[in-house]
Order: C-alpha cells, then sequence, then structure tokens
C-alpha cells in the first residue's frame, strides 16, 4: 500500500485495519446479504431468486464434479465456490469509484493462495491419509521430492502474484489513462476489467480446483494395483 | 507492492469466514433443496417404475385374460358351430324325412287315384261291356237259345256233385215246399217243361208242382225257385254274376 491508502486505514487499538480488509468486510457483507436474499423463501415452487441461486450453485457443484470424484464434491465445494464468488466479487469492487480491489493487494491473493496451498494438502490428507498423501512427494523417485516441494511453492506463489498483478495493473492502467486523458476515456478499459475480473476469478478457482484435484490422486502403486 | 502481515491473516480469517456464511446461507440451503427435490423426483420416478410395472403386469393379466376369453369365445363358437350344424342336419333329415313320406303319401295318393280311376274306367268299359254284350244277347236271344240253356241245364242237373245234389235236396226236403216257380225268357213246350219236372223231381227226391213263367229281362234262360234255393239258368243273371264277380275283384 502507498501512503495514502496507509491513511485510508482505521486503528482498532493496536490492530490496524486496512482499507483492503474494510473492502472485503463490505464484501463479505454485501455477498451474505444477497445470499440470504436468494434463499430465506426456498420452496418447490422455485421463484426468480431461487431460481438464480439454483443455478449459480448448480453450476459451480457442475463445474467441481467435473474434476472431483463424486463423493468429495460436497465436502471441496464450499471452498472452490467461495473463492470464485469472492474472487469474482472483490475483482469487480475496483470498478467502483473510490474503492480499490481487494485481490489487488498482495496480502489478500497471498491468503488466498495460502488457502489454497493449505487446503489442497487438507483435503489431500483426508481423502488418502498421512502416509500415501506424502509418499506421492516420493514419486516416482525420491530425488524428485525437492522438486516437488518447490513446485508447490512455486505455483502458490504464482497463483497469488498472478492474481494480484493482473488486478494491481488493470487499476493502475485505469488510473493512469484517466489521468492522462480524461474523465470518460477509461470507460473501455473498465470494460476490460470487467472480462479480466471474471477471467481471473475462474482462473484462481479453477486452479485451486486442479491443484485439490491432484492431491487427491491416487499414487502410481494404487493405480497399477487398481489395473491388475 | 508489499505483504501487511495483519492484513494477511485478517484475510485468512475473512475468508474462512465467508465461506461458512456461504456454506450457511447460499450453498447449504440450496443444496437441501435440490436434494430434497432430487429425492422427490427419484421417489416420483419410483413410484413411476411401479406402476409402470404394475401396468405392464397387469396388461399382461388383460392380455392373457382377454387370450382366455377369446379361447373360450373360440370354444364356444365352435360348439355353436357344432350344435348349429346338428341342428340343421336335425332339420334337414326331418324335412327330407316329412318330403319323403309326403312323397310317398302322394304317390300312394297318385297311385291311389289312378288305381280309381282305373277302377273307374274298367268299372265304366266293364259296364259298358256288358251293356253291350246284354243288347247283344238280347238280339240274338231266341226261343231256341232258352232250350238250348235248358239242356245244358238238365245235362248239369245230371251230372251235379253229390254235394250240389244234397243241398238241393235239403232246399226241397222241407213239407211246405211243394212247388217250385220257373221263370223263363220265352215261354217253354210242354214237352221241355216235363222233362224239366222229371230232372228236377230227380234231383230233389220228390215230385215238385211246377208253376211257368215268362220274363224277357231274363234275355235268354230260366230262373227256378225251389224253396230257398235259386237255380239260375240264364243269360241275365250269368251277366249279372259276372258283373259282381269284376265289382268284387
Amino acid at each position: 500500500m502507498n501512503g495514502n491508502e496507509a491513511a485510508m486505514a482505521w486503528h482498532l487499538g493496536s490492530l490496524v485495519i486496512s482499507e483492503t480488509v474494510l473492502t472485503t468486510w463490505g464484501i463479505m457483507l454485501l455477498v451474505t446479504l444477497l445470499a440470504w436474499l436468494m434463499t430465506r423463501r426456498l420452496g418447490d415452487n422455485p421463484s426468480r431468486k431461487q431460481t438464480i441461486a439454483e443455478m449459480i450453485v448448480v453450476a459451480m457443484e457442475s463445474a467441481v464434479a467435473d474434476v472431483i470424484p463424486a463423493e468429495r464434491v460436497r465436502s471441496i465445494m464450499p471452498f472452490v465456490a467461495s473463492l470464485w464468488i469472492f474472487v469474482l466479487v472483490a475483482n469487480l469492487s475496483g470498478l467502483i469509484p473510490g474503492l480499490h480491489a481487494p485481490t489487488g493487494d498482495l496480502s489478500t491473493t497471498a491468503a488466498l493462495a495460502v488457502l489454497v496451498f493449505l487446503s489442497t494438502h487438507w483435503y489431500g490428507i483426508r481423502a488418502k491419509g498421512w502416509r500415501k498423501y506424502f509418499r506421492h512427494y516420493t514419486e516416482p523417485s525420491i530425488i524428485l521430492t525437492p522438486f516437488h516441494i518447490i513446485s508447490e511453492l512455486t505455483r502458490t506463489l504464482a497463483l497469488a502474484i498472478r492474481l494480484f498483478g493482473n488486478m494491481m495493473s488493470l487499476e493502475m492502467a485505469a488510473l493512469l489513462v484517466l489521468l492522462i486523458a480524461g474523465f470518460l476515456v477509461p470507460v473501455p478499459l473498465l470494460m476490460l476489467h470487467v472480462i479480466e475480473a471474471m477471467v481471473q476469478a475462474y482462473i484462481f478457482g479453477i486452479l485451486a480446483l486442479i491443484y485439490i484435484a491432484g492431491a487427491m490422486e491416487p499414487n502410481e502403486d494404487e493405480v497399477a494395483s487398481s489395473k491388475v | 507492492m508489499q505483504l501487511d502481515l495483519t492484513t494477511f491473516i485478517l484475510e485468512v480469517l475473512n475468508f474462512l469466514v465467508l465461506v461458512w456464511l456461504l456454506k450457511r446461507f447460499l450453498y447449504k440451503p440450496v443444496l437441501s433443496v435440490l436434494d430434497a427435490r432430487q429425492q422427490r423426483i427419484q421417489g416420483e420416478m419410483r413410484k413411476a417404475a411401479v406402476l409402470q410395472e404394475d401396468a405392464a403386469r397387469l396388461k399382461q393379466q388383460y392380455e392373457a385374460r382377454l387370450a382366455d376369453w377369446n379361447t373360450e369365445r373360440e370354444i364356444a363358437k365352435q360348439s355353436l358351430e357344432q350344435e348349429l350344424a346338428r341342428e340343421r342336419d336335425t332339420g334337414m333329415k326331418a324335412i327330407q324325412q316329412s318330403l319323403a313320406d309326403e312323397e310317398a303319401k302322394n304317390r300312394v295318393r297318385a297311385a291311389s287315384a289312378i288305381a280309381t280311376r282305373e277302377a273307374e274306367l274298367v268299372r265304366n268299359a266293364t259296364s259298358g261291356a256288358y251293356r253291350n254284350a246284354a243288347a247283344m244277347l238280347r238280339r240274338m236271344a231266341s226261343p231256341a237259345m232258352t232250350l238250348a240253356i235248358l239242356n245244358i241245364l238238365l245235362d248239369d242237373l245230371a251230372s251235379l256233385s253229390e254235394k250240389r245234389q244234397e243241398e238241393l235236396h235239403k232246399a226241397a226236403h222241407p213239407e211246405n215246399v211243394t212247388t217250385m216257380e220257373v221263370v223263363a225268357a220265352h215261354a217253354l213246350e210242354e214237352s221241355a217243361q216235363r222233362k224239366l219236372g222229371d230232372a228236377v223231381a230227380k234231383v230233389c227226391g220228390k215230385p215238385l208242382q211246377a208253376t211257368f213263367k215268362t220274363d224277357t229281362s231274363l234275355i235268354a234262360g230260366l230262373r227256378i225257385s225251389l224253396g230257398e234255393s235259386v237255380l239260375h239258368a240264364n243269360l241275365a243273371d250269368e251277366l249279372g254274376y259276372f258283373r259282381s264277380q269284376d265289382k268284387n275283384v
């Protein structure tokens, strides 16, 4: 954050609440409120709101089910779907004048990436158990274990940096164009921002999903035994 | 680009809270509704499957029953056709019998009519023949013919069988029979009357007083009444006898 952004932070005792966190709370409040409004009167004859809610949830569950074994879908879907929803809304929040997208802050994207990193191990261990899960770091050879670890770390870092870089650069480009060209000139760039926001949200969620699915894949010996 | 630890930790917590909130307010209710709907649909599908199975079973039962009905109907139809055939045969036989009986009756009736007609024709022809014969014999009749018949009678009396003689004897034997009546077609001469009286007395075994009469209806010949017996020796009685014999035939 720069000095102006730091000035916009709140101080809760010794705890400094940044604008990013405040925006995130606002997003959480908005998303929760929308979710509550859409699902407060669910029935056998779905209303338009219920239909939209069902459509969103079913679409996300279907996307998860395409990658994850069916018996694990219900446990993984909330995490991945929440990633999609939060990253999308957070990306789009940058379009609101006076607000900065939380995903334009490396702290947020890093937090999300770390959560993805941890959830990958969490779901992998739950699906396969400690021994089997960590054994895949030694496959096909124990020599490759460091590379596996480096791969895990770098992909997490890439996850955080990719989202942060894209969103920050878009906001910065729009700001620069606004400063140089004038009031309405950045509008096409903001349209691109919308598309980029959706694309980045999808990419972040689908990568998290693929990482989790990869962690749940059976080991080589399990595959060989199942083939036999 | 800098990483703020407080923001980082708060964002981690924020996201975890958001996951919980969305799970509480979005995923869980919607998925519950979807699951309930899915279960309801599956329940309806199961019910539909059960109904379909029931329908198939009922259809099978109905088809089997229909087949049974068709079989029973065919059997009943065949039975009815056989009964009708029997009835028809019986009726035809009865009709044929009736026709045969009627035909026989008609044949008998026709034969009877023909026979009656033939008999009538025969009677008419016979009657005509007798009439013609009588007419012809009347024209041919003469005292000589009467005399010739008398001679034949005398010959017959002379050669009469014992049984016949006995009958004549019995007819003349009662005390009150003392006469005999002789009716002739032509008047007899005295010699002829005497020969006749002698011949009768000889047969009867006693002399009888004879009275002679003439009756031309006898054509030729004579008739002798002796007590309860009558001797016919004339053409008219012979023709009458023949006619009566024809009628009897």
